[in-house]
C-alpha cells in the first residue's frame, strides 16, 4: 500500500489500467449499457422489418392491391427494409459512441 | 464480342490495380490488414464489393425466376447481416485487436486448441463458398464466348491467387472498392434501360395473373444441344426438327406429361406454356408473385430460417469479418459498417427486375433449367441489336468482378488461416521472420485455390444456392455464437465454445444432406431441412450457454472483457491480444 499513491489521486481510468474490482465495475456497467442499446435496436429492427414475412402471409390484401403495377407484397420485400437498416444503425451509431464518451469522461474526472 | 472485350477489360482492370498494390505491399502486416489504415468510405466500397457475390449478382434473379418472388427475401437478409455486425460485433472485434477469427477464439478463450478447431471451420466455410464463385465464372464465360465450362474456372482461379499472392489485402482494399462500383454500375443502368425500354413490366398475366411463364406473340424457338428431360406444365403441341436438318416431327404433349425432348430446334407456338426441366416446377403468375405463403419453401418457416441463417451468418463469414480489421479503431469500424448498409441498399434494388423481366421475356430458361444465367441473357432478348449486346456485355462484366472480388476476399482468408494458423503448427521448429511469413502467405494463396478449383470442375451440377445457403447456415450456426457469447458473456469457456460450434455445425450440415438425400421433402420438415439455421442456431447458443455454466474452467476474462470493451483515448496499457504482425514476432510454436 505505502507505494501506491493516495487513493484521492487516483482517477476510475488508473483503477481500469490496473484492472482493479472498482475499475472493472465501471467497465460491466459500460458493457450493460451498450448491450441494452443493441438489444433495443434488434427490437427496433425485429418490429419494423421480423414482422414483414408474418404480415404479409396473414394479410392477402398486400397481394392483392397493385401499386405502379407490381403487388404491394413485393415492394414491401425490396424496398423498404433498407431505408429502416440504415436509419436504425445511424441512430444505434450516434447513441453508441455518446455512451463511449460519456464513459471517457466518467473515469477521466478526479 | 463486346462481352468478351467488357470481361477481358475486367480482368486486365483488376490485375492492374493489383499490381498498384503490390509497391504498395511492404511488409506483412501490409498484406494481411493493408496496415488498418483504410478510410470508411474506401473500405465500405472494399467490404460491400466482396460481399456481392455470385449469390447475389446471379443467384437472386435466377432464383426469382425459379421459385417465385420468396428468393427476394435473400437479399434483405444479406443486408441485414450488416446491422447484427453492426450492433453486435464491429466496434468490440476491432478493438480486441485480433486479426483472423482462429485469433480471437485463442486471445479470447486463452485456448490454443480451440484455435485448431476454428481454423478448420474457416476453411470449410471460405472453401464452399470459393466453389460457387468459380462455378458461377465458369457458366459466365460459357455464355460470353461459349468457351468449355472449365475455362472459366481456371481463368477466374488463376487471376485470383495471382492477385492474392502479390498484393494481398492492400492492394485488394482498392480492386474491391473499384468492383463494388462496376458492380452497381452493371446491375442498375441495364435493368433501367430495359424497363424504360419496354414501358414497365411486359406479360403481366404470367407475373401476377393466373398464367404459366409462356412463348411470346410469334412463338418460341430453343436450340436445345442435349436430350433434355422436361415436364409440361399444361396441354402443349410442339415440333421438333433434328439440328442435322431434316422434316420436323410434331407432337402434342398432355398436361402433367413428363417427355425428354431430343436434341434439336423445339418449336412452341404462340402463348403456348413453355414446359419446365424436371425437378424443378411451374408456377402460376399469382403463387410466383407471393413472398410468402404456403408450405415448403415459400412458408414463412422457411422465409423466416433463411432470414435468421442470413442475419447472423454474415457475421461469420470469415472474408468479412477480417476486412474490419483494416479499420483504425472502433468507431471507425462502426461508421464503415452504416456505410455498408447504405451501399449494399443500393445495389439489392435491381437484382429482383430480372428475375420479374426474364420470367416474361426467356422463358426458354425454364427449358433446360438455366435460370441462373438470366441476368446474362436478358439483355439481348429483351432488345434485340447492338444496345442489347452492350447491355448484355456490362451485365457480365458485373458477374466477372462478382467472381473475382469475392474469390480474392476468400482467398485471402484462406492463405491467412493456412499461412499464420495452419502452417506454424507443421513447421515448429522453422525460423518466424517477416520473410518467411510472407513467402508463406504467397505460397498458401497459391495452394489455397486448387482444391476450391478441382472441386469446382466436378461441380457443375450442383446449385450455387445451396453451397452458399449452406455457408451462411454453418457461419450462423458456429461462429455467430462464438461472436455474440464471447463478446457479451465473461461465463462463455472454451469447452463450451468448442461443442457448441461441434453441435451447431453437425446440425446445420446434417439437416441440409439430409434434405438432398430425401430429394425435396415438403411441409414444415422439407422447410427446415433446406435451411436449417431456425433449428441448428438456438441448438449451438443453448450448448455453448449449458456446457460453459456446467464446465470447471475457472478464469475472469477481465483483461479480454477490456480490451473488448473499453473506448478509445483512454491510454490504457495492452491487455488484450497482441497482434503478431504489428507488434512484434510471436513464438514460434
Amino acid at each position: 500500500m505505502a507505494l501506491e499513491p493516495p487513493a484521492d489521486s487516483r482517477t476510475p481510468r488508473d483503477e481500469l489500467a490496473d484492472t482493479t474490482a472498482h475499475g472493472l465495475l465501471y467497465l460491466r456497467r459500460l458493457r450493460q449499457r451498450q448491450l441494452t442499446l443493441s438489444i433495443l435496436a434488434l427490437v427496433a429492427f425485429g418490429a419494423l422489418v421480423g414482422v414483414l414475412p408474418l404480415a404479409i402471409d396473414l394479410l392477402p390484401a398486400l397481394r392483392r392491391i397493385h401499386l405502379l403495377g407490381v403487388p404491394v407484397a413485393i415492394w414491401l420485400v425490396v424496398v423498404p427494409a433498407s431505408p429502416v437498416f440504415l436509419a436504425l444503425a445511424i441512430l444505434y451509431t450516434r447513441r453508441a459512441d455518446t455512451l463511449d464518451e460519456d464513459f471517457r469522461e466518467l473515469v477521466r474526472r478526479r | 464480342m463486346i462481352a468478351i472485350l467488357a470481361v477481358a477489360g475486367v480482368t486486365v482492370g483488376t490485375l492492374g490495380l493489383g499490381a498498384l498494390g503490390i509497391r504498395l505491399a511492404r511488409t506483412t502486416s501490409d498484406l494481411l490488414v493493408a496496415s488498418r489504415a483504410v478510410t470508411p468510405w474506401w473500405n465500405a466500397a472494399a467490404i460491400s464489393g466482396e460481399y456481392l457475390s455470385a449469390a447475389s449478382f446471379l443467384g437472386i434473379a435466377g432464383l426469382e425466376m425459379q421459385n417465385g418472388t420468396t428468393a427476394l427475401w435473400q437479399s434483405l437478409g444479406f443486408t441485414a447481416g450488416y446491422l447484427a455486425l453492426l450492433l453486435f460485433v464491429a466496434a468490440p472485434l476491432r478493438r480486441f485487436g485480433s486479426y483472423t477469427i482462429p485469433d480471437f477464439a485463442e486471445a479470447r478463450l486463452r485456448s490454443p486448441r480451440l484455435r485448431g478447431l476454428v481454423s478448420v471451420g474457416v476453411l470449410l466455410i471460405a472453401g464452399f463458398y470459393l466453389v460457387p464463385q468459380l462455378k458461377g465464372a465458369g457458366l459466365t464465360l460459357g455464355v460470353v464466348t461459349g468457351a468449355p465450362y472449365f475455362v472459366g474456372v481456371l481463368a477466374v482461379g488463376l487471376v485470383v491467387a495471382i492477385n492474392v499472392a502479390l498484393g494481398g489485402m492492400r492492394g485488394i482494399t482498392y480492386v474491391q472498392a473499384f468492383q463494388f462500383w462496376l458492380k452497381v454500375f452493371a446491375i442498375a443502368v441495364p435493368a433501367c434501360l430495359l424497363l424504360i425500354h419496354l414501358g414497365g413490366l411486359p406479360a403481366r398475366a404470367a407475373l401476377f395473373g393466373d398464367r404459366l411463364p409462356s412463348a411470346g406473340p410469334h412463338g418460341l424457338v430453343v436450340r436445345l444441344g442435349s436430350p433434355q428431360p422436361v415436364t409440361f406444365p399444361a396441354s402443349t403441341p410442339y415440333a421438333i426438327t433434328p439440328l442435322r436438318g431434316g422434316a420436323a416431327h410434331a407432337f402434342r404433349a398432355a398436361a402433367g406429361a413428363r417427355v425428354t425432348l431430343p436434341a434439336g430446334l423445339l418449336r412452341l407456338p404462340a402463348g403456348a406454356a413453355v414446359p419446365v426441366a424436371t425437378g424443378t416446377q411451374a408456377l402460376r403468375g399469382s403463387e410466383w408473385a407471393t413472398p410468402v405463403g404456403g408450405s415448403g419453401e415459400r412458408s414463412p418457416v422457411f422465409v423466416y430460417s433463411l432470414l435468421i441463417a442470413t442475419f447472423l451468418g454474415t457475421m461469420g463469414l470469415p472474408h468479412i469479418l477480417v476486412r474490419f480489421y483494416t479499420n483504425p479503431d472502433g468507431p471507425a469500424a462502426r461508421r464503415t459498417t452504416v456505410r455498408v448498409l447504405g451501399l449494399l441498399g443500393v445495389f439489392y434494388l435491381f437484382p429482383g427486375v430480372y428475375g420479374a423481366l426474364g420470367r416474361a421475356l426467356t422463358p426458354q430458361l425454364y427449358i433446360t433449367g438455366s435460370t441462373d444465367t438470366v441476368v446474362l441473357r436478358l439483355p439481348q432478348a429483351a432488345w434485340p441489336g447492338t444496345v442489347g449486346n452492350v447491355l448484355g456485355a456490362i451485365t457480365a462484366a458485373g458477374a466477372f468482378a462478382a467472381f473475382l472480388s469475392t474469390s480474392s476476399g476468400l482467398l485471402v482468408s484462406i492463405s491467412g488461416t493456412i499461412s499464420h494458423d495452419v502452417w506454424p503448427r507443421l513447421a515448429r521448429a522453422s525460423a518466424n521472420t517477416s520473410t518467411v511469413r510472407r513467402r508463406r502467405f504467397r505460397t498458401a494463396a497459391a495452394l489455397g485455390m486448387v482444391a476450391p478449383i478441382v472441386v469446382a470442375f466436378f461441380a457443375q451440377g450442383i446449385d450455387i444456392g445451396l453451397l452458399v445457403g449452406w455457408a451462411f447456415a454453418l457461419a450462423a450456426s458456429t461462429f455467430c455464437p462464438l461472436f455474440l457469447l464471447g463478446i457479451w458473456w465473461p461465463g462463455l469457456t472454451a469447452r463450451g465454445a468448442a461443442v457448441g460450434m461441434v453441435a451447431g455445425g453437425v446440425v446445420a450440415t446434417a439437416g441440409i444432406l439430409i434434405g438432398i438425400a430425401l430429394a425435396e421433402p415438403t411441409g414444415l420438415a422439407g422447410a427446415l431441412l433446406a435451411q436449417p439455421a431456425l433449428v441448428s442456431v438456438p441448438i449451438a447458443f443453448v450448448a455453448m450457454i449449458a456446457v460453459s455454466l456446467r464446465s470447471t474452467e475457472h478464469f475472469v476474462p477481465d483483461a479480454e472483457m477490456l480490451a473488448l470493451h473499453a473506448p478509445e483515448g483512454l491510454d490504457l496499457p495492452d491487455l488484450g491480444v497482441r497482434d503478431p504482425f504489428v507488434l512484434g514476432p510471436r513464438a514460434a510454436g
